[in-house]
């Protein structure tokens, strides 16, 4: 849940963005980062090895300003995807507010894509919570590719019943990551702040 | 909710910071803060004579992280937690500890605090503050969120966020 500190009149919300190893979760947060003005954004963090593969988390601290006098700030992370780092994965979704899973148009990714979702809801599970608790925003990036797959396609394995809103996305171009972030947003303070 | 949000506020809030001044005194740290488990800062208190702190949103995002991985490596050889943490530099130290279940005391010193008053007073403090965050469990204010406040939250973000 989001942390509001009264006393400061401060809201933080927690957005982490989920998925398979290279489907372009850095990407988002890279080109978020290049594009948001100084003063809105603090330093971006990235716990990576040294051939850029995520280790532990990126992390980009957004502050969208005062709403009602509280400042109103978005903590964004990064999961590292390799199926190895699960013990990091975990702890990164303590406490998450919303989610951006980012799923690989590349054909070679589809079972990745299928098994990156099932491994985020076991993890949730040992929070208790299920993918009905946390608000869901499916990205389906690189879109660019020439042989990407039919976004249907990607869907169908990643969000069989299709719950959750899907956005298309070419992350290197920064297509579709505003919209994305903005969708997930949309979604968090539906939750906590009546509505949707 | 699995993850109760801890909220500091009013009284609690402001014994939350007395205790933190006084650790400061005691100790003669730089910066202390209150943390919660993931990562946002709850309260904090710089003492007069220190200079600028670092970003204190990198600062409590790195602890509490590393903290939740130290807790993950305790769990895997069959602690139930390991205490307090102490890093120690050529110039700055940072000592982390649990402030009960949901929270975290952190304190970065320089090489004219002693780390035995840090350790010390750092591990009552902590205690202290455990107390004062259970209690705040226990009362949590009224969430004083609004459809009024989600419009406005929107609209912020649409501005920034435009192509
Ligand atoms: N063609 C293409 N490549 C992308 C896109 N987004 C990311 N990539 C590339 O995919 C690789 C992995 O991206 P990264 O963001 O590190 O993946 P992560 O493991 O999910 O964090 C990098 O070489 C990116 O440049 C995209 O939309 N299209
Ligand atoms: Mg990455």
């Amino acid at each position: 849940m989001s942390t509001i500190n009264f006393a400061n009149r401060e809201i933080n919300f927690k957005i982490v963005y989920y998925g398979p190893g290279l489907s372009g979760k850095t990407t988002n947060l890279k080109w978020i980062y290049s594009k948001v003005p100084e003063g809105r954004k603090g330093e971006m963090v990235s716990l990576a090895t040294e051939d850029e593969r995520t280790l532990f988390f990126d992390f980009l601290p957004l502050d969208i300003g005062e709403v009602k006098g509280f400042k109103t700030r978005f903590h964004l992370y990064t999961v590292p995807g390799q199926v190895f780092y699960n013990a990091s994965r975990k702890l990164i979704l303590r406490g998450v507010d919303g989610i951006v899973f980012v799923a690989d148009s590349a054909p070679g990714r589809l079972r990745a894509n299928a098994e990156s979702m099932r491994n985020m809801r076991e993890n949730l599970a040992e929070y208790g919570l299920t993918l009905n608790d946390v608000p869901i925003v499916i990205q389906v990036n690189k879109r660019d590719l020439p042989d990407a797959l039919p976004v249907e396609m990607v869907r169908a394995v990643v969000d069989p019943e299709g719950r959750f809103p899907v956005l298309e996305a070419v992350a290197t171009e920064g297509k579709g990551v505003f919209e994305t972030l903005k969708e997930v947003s949309r979604l968090v303070l539906a939750r906590v702040a009546g509505g949707s | 909710m699995v993850e109760p949000s801890l909220v500091l506020y009013g009284a609690p809030y402001e014994r939350a910071v007395e205790v933190l001044e006084e650790t400061l005194r005691e100790t003669g740290a730089r910066y202390a803060l209150l943390i919660d488990r993931k990562g946002f800062v709850l309260a904090h208190k710089e003492a007069l004579w220190a200079p600028k702190p670092p970003p204190l949103d990198t600062l409590a995002t790195l602890v509490a992280s590393n903290a939740a991985a130290t807790q993950a490596l305790a769990k895997l050889l069959g602690e139930a937690c390991f205490q307090e943490e102490v890093h120690q530099g050529e110039r700055m130290g940072l000592y982390v500890d649990e402030a009960g279940e949901h929270a975290l005391l952190v304190l970065v010193f320089d090489e004219t605090a002693p780390l035995g008053k840090v350790k010390l007073h750092g591990k009552r403090a902590a205690e202290a503050l455990a107390r004062i965050a259970e209690e705040a469990l226990a009362n949590p204010p009224r969430l004083a969120l609004d459809t009024e406040y989600r419009e406005g939250a929107e609209a912020l973000l649409d501005d920034l966020l435009r192509n």
